[in-house]
């Protein structure tokens, strides 16, 4: 199989100019049609009567919001879900939908890649890419052969990763290069990315992308699921947006813009995505010096006032995340102080970092931010629930739900009865009761990891007022984000972090993507010490 | 009004219908029917003795399950409730009898051993960082060559009769053991619906991170659990020891399958943060009810434990294929 690979690695060369791109052909026969789809689940229809093709060489994006449809798009498309009317076509032949499942559809060269790994973390990335088909020398696995196939992938991909040690030592962008490579050796011909960007850098994204030019030279035909816009304008030829179930457009990337893009996608049009940023501070709230953790950060200085956003920039291995835990309590500090309110504060666990008045929103929310099997009162008075006492003894369920309630409609958040499971609701609805949890404990700093990440526009846009809104009432926000749009949008400051260190901080008129792009990759390093 | 009225509508339960409903429920209407069943088909089952007696034999095993219950809920196993009850039948003996303690005394003591090996349990987990099923193992061998190094092996009779009263005895018609099961589900149904500890022995099972990022002190949530456990089983071990009014090693051996068989019966998610007390009571009562029918048909203890563990699989096909998501 792979030897077909390697034909086609001596026409690749690398191709920077986008005009591959641009080109939709619709003359060639479709991989994939889908004709007049409608999905039911009990009590709701997640698609209307969609159609959707995809020819090859074609990189198609699918976007809408959280719920719009997308992903019970693919998976009606890979046979996980039986939709309840309509066709599918693969290679111009009608698939018997009654015994259509994710075997066939593999066979048929469909495969699918998640934001979220389906590799075996223990076992190498040859393993991995090989995995269910290995190659045979007589009773055994010629690995010698496995390992030259592998090359040659990686030389088509023009990718270097080590395919000799544990995928789970692997960086993230790594792990779904192994992912791709599988996806190639199984010949596929369709290849669904599911939000695989969500957690990259934009560097890894350039090289994702990247990938998919050479994949599309060689006639797959992809289809493109994300809620980054920049993305699908950057990387798609073509795009069909989904709302609450139905096919609102499609059309080609190149006669669209960003906001008729976002019109469609959430039905109005968004006249400003961020509010003016507050400029009015009261007394530092929290303040550190000198912060280090053993192997992590090093040297941290950082201050926040009432009513101030701060921001922090960073590229994976900038140790991010480890700081603002560390502030919380959950990661180990060998040196350093922390001041909250002007008084030095020692912070040995989460617990008394809440007392002080501290709420992290955690950038992995479904594994650190809510329990899921607990319902939304449960989790939106989790850390408040001391607070809900009858005789000093007893759990008032009755005040608790009131509180969950009034939080959560002030987040306007989409749900049916307090006692229903979080899990259901979708990424945008999670992260409000996230927020919420910290807005009914009345914490006065929010360290915000990632607080958008792998939400749609819409609820985007709403976290985004809600910074504000919390701003506005004199509280403090750290905000770490991949995205620096949004840093620049929502932050009084932005402090940059390279690989542990602060780097550079900005404000004013030095806050531009530029600036902030040289010192995450560690260019101006000197110049500013 | 308006608002209030919003409220009502977004606070009334099983909002997700009949079926999560039926979910929730199904151990106890599986129970009902086969109570109903078993009353119309036999005579003799249906005497007020023959309930009793039921009862009666459920309740120290469904004391000792409500223990386990919490363990399995913090997301943890604990396979040394055998020992314990072993360990706490020969020693309240040897003190009581051998040594000539107080009663009151023997009792403190043995429930201050079973906490002890309770909190040992769960420091191991916790601070040990060792998987709660083989912590536990070994404390199982651990106590179990210590009780047999004191006792040789040979159990130790001859306690007070007035003592038989928590194991035997009977108010009006209910027998004793009953009223004890019922008081000690009241208090801990009230602990896990009602109070903070209560959820978060739910919270730290059902999300150990998310529960830590919350401010909830999860070690000694875990360790909590271990040591509530162990004074649990160490009361179950007390009540079966009444009964025969002699401390025997052999007291705890082959329970704990029907512990865990009772646990996982009463709806209790054996990766934690899933199940009631109330569910662990009517687990304990269908269990006995089937083995006591097993006995009056007439069946060997062979085959009954070949039917339990038909039971106990059927259970949780029936629970990982209905699971809701």
């Amino acid at each position: 199989m792979v030897v077909a690979v390697g034909k086609h690695m001596d026409n690749i060369h690398m191709n920077t100019e986008k005009t591959s791109r641009q080109r939709v052909a619709k003359e060639k026969r479709p991989l994939i049609e889908v004709k007049n789809c409608t999905m039911e689940f009990p009590g709701v229809t997640a698609l209307d009567d969609v159609s959707f093709t995809l020819v090859p060489g074609e990189c198609h994006g699918l976007v809408g919001e959280n719920g719009a449809g997308k992903s019970t798009l693919a998976k009606c498309i890979i046979g996980e879900n039986r939709m309840t009317k309509g066709k599918i076509f693969v290679n111009g032949e009608e698939i018997k939908l009654s015994s259509y499942s994710i075997r066939e559809s593999q066979s048929l060269g469909i495969a699918i890649v998640h934001q979220e790994f389906q590799l075996m973390s223990d076992m190498t990335g040859l393993e991995n890419i090989f995995v269910g088909h290995y190659e045979n020398k007589g009773p055994f696995i010629d690995w010698k052969e496995m390992r030259i196939k592998a090359a040659g992938i990686m030389d088509f991909l023009q990718c270097d990763v080590n395919l000799n040690i544990p995928v789970k030592r692997l960086r993230t962008a790594e792990r779904q290069i192994v992912q791709l490579a599988k996806a190639v050796l199984n010949e596929s011909k369709v290849l669904i990315l599911d939000e695989l960007t969500a957690v990259l850098q934009e560097k890894d994204i350039e090289n994702i992308f990247r990938i998919i030019d050479i994949l599309k030279k060689r006639g797959m035909g992809i289809i493109y699921i994300s809620h980054r816009l920049d993305e699908i304008l950057d990387c798609c030829d073509t795009y069909t947006v989904l709302c609450d179930g139905k096919h609102i457009n499609t059309g080609i990337v190149k006669d669209i813009d960003k906001p008729q893009l976002i019109k469609m996608i959430i039905g109005r049009e968004l006249k400003q995505v961020y509010m003016p940023i507050n400029q009015n501070f009261g007394e530092k709230l929290l303040e550190v010096k000198g912060l280090t953790g053993p192997n992590a950060f090093r040297d941290i200085d950082l201050e926040v006032r009432r009513g101030e956003v701060i921001g922090i920039a960073g590229l994976l291995g900038a140790f991010k995340t480890e700081l603002v835990h560390a502030v919380f309590g959950n990661h180990k500090i060998t040196k350093g102080k922390i001041f909250v309110n002007g008084k030095e504060v020692k912070i040995k666990n989460p617990k008394q970092a809440i007392k002080l008045g501290i709420g992290l929103v955690p950038d992995e929310r479904r594994t650190l931010g809510l329990d899921m099997l607990f319902d939304i009162k449960d989790n939106t008075t989790l850390p408040s629930m001391q607070r809900f006492k009858k005789w000093k003894l007893f759990q008032d369920h009755q005040a608790e739900a009131k509180a969950a309630y009034e939080h959560n409609e002030k987040m306007d958040l989409t749900y049916t009865s307090l006692w229903q499971n979080v899990k259901k609701l979708s990424g945008g609805n999670q992260q409000k009761i996230v927020i919420a949890k910290w807005m009914l404990r009345d914490s006065d700093i929010f360290l915000m990891d990632e607080p958008t990440r792998g939400i749609d526009v819409g609820a985007k846009f709403e976290v985004y007022s809600l910074i504000n809104e919390l701003t506005k009432q004199g509280k403090a926000v750290v905000l770490v984000s991949p995205e620096l749009e949004e840093l620049i949008g929502l932050c009084n400051r932005v402090y940059i972090m390279f690989e542990g260190e602060i780097m550079d901080v900005v404000e004013g008129e030095r806050k531009t993507q530029e600036v902030i792009i040289n010192s995450l990759l560690g260019i101006n390093k000197n110049e500013s010490k | 009004m308006n608002q209030n009225n919003a409220f009502k509508l977004k606070s009334k339960r099983y909002s997700e219908g009949w079926v999560s409903f039926l979910q929730d429920w199904m151990i106890l209407i599986l129970f009902v029917i086969l109570v109903v069943v078993f009353s119309l088909t036999s005579s003799t089952f249906r005497t007020t003795n023959n309930i009793m007696n039921v009862l009666r034999q459920a309740s120290f095993i469904a004391i000792v399950a409500m223990g386990e219950f919490f363990v399995i809920l913090t997301g943890n196993m604990d396979m040394s409730i055998s020992s314990i009850i072993g360990m706490v039948s020969i020693f309240f003996a040897g003190f009581a009898v051998t040594m000539g303690l107080p009663v009151w005394v023997a009792i403190m003591l043995v429930m201050l051993m079973s906490i002890v090996v309770g909190y040992v349990n769960g420091a191991l987990v916790v601070h040990g960082k060792m998987p709660s099923f083989i912590a536990t193992l070994v404390t199982m061998n651990v106590i179990k060559g210590i009780y047999f190094i004191y006792s040789g092996g040979l159990p130790i009779s001859g306690l007070p009769e007035s003592f038989n009263f928590l194991g035997a005895g009977y108010v009006g018609v209910v027998p004793f053991p009953v009223i004890l099961m019922v008081i000690i589900a009241f208090l801990l149904y009230i602990v896990t619906q009602h109070t903070s500890i209560g959820r978060s022995f739910y919270a730290v099972g059902g999300n150990m991170e998310a529960s830590k990022l919350s401010g909830i002190n999860t070690n000694f949530v875990s360790i909590f659990a271990f040591v509530l456990c162990a004074a649990l089983t160490a009361i179950g071990a007390l009540g079966l020891t009444a009964k025969t009014l002699s401390g025997n090693v052999m007291l705890g051996e082959g329970l704990l399958f029907d512990v865990m068989t009772i646990v996982v019966l009463g709806g209790t998610s054996l990766s934690g943060g899933r199940g009631r007390i109330v569910g662990v009571v009517i687990g304990a009562l269908f269990l006995q009810v089937i083995s006591n029918m097993m006995v009056l048909v007439g069946i060997n203890t062979f085959v009954q434990w070949v039917v339990k563990g038909v039971i106990l699989v059927a259970v949780v096909l029936i629970d990982s294929n209905t699971k809701r998501d």
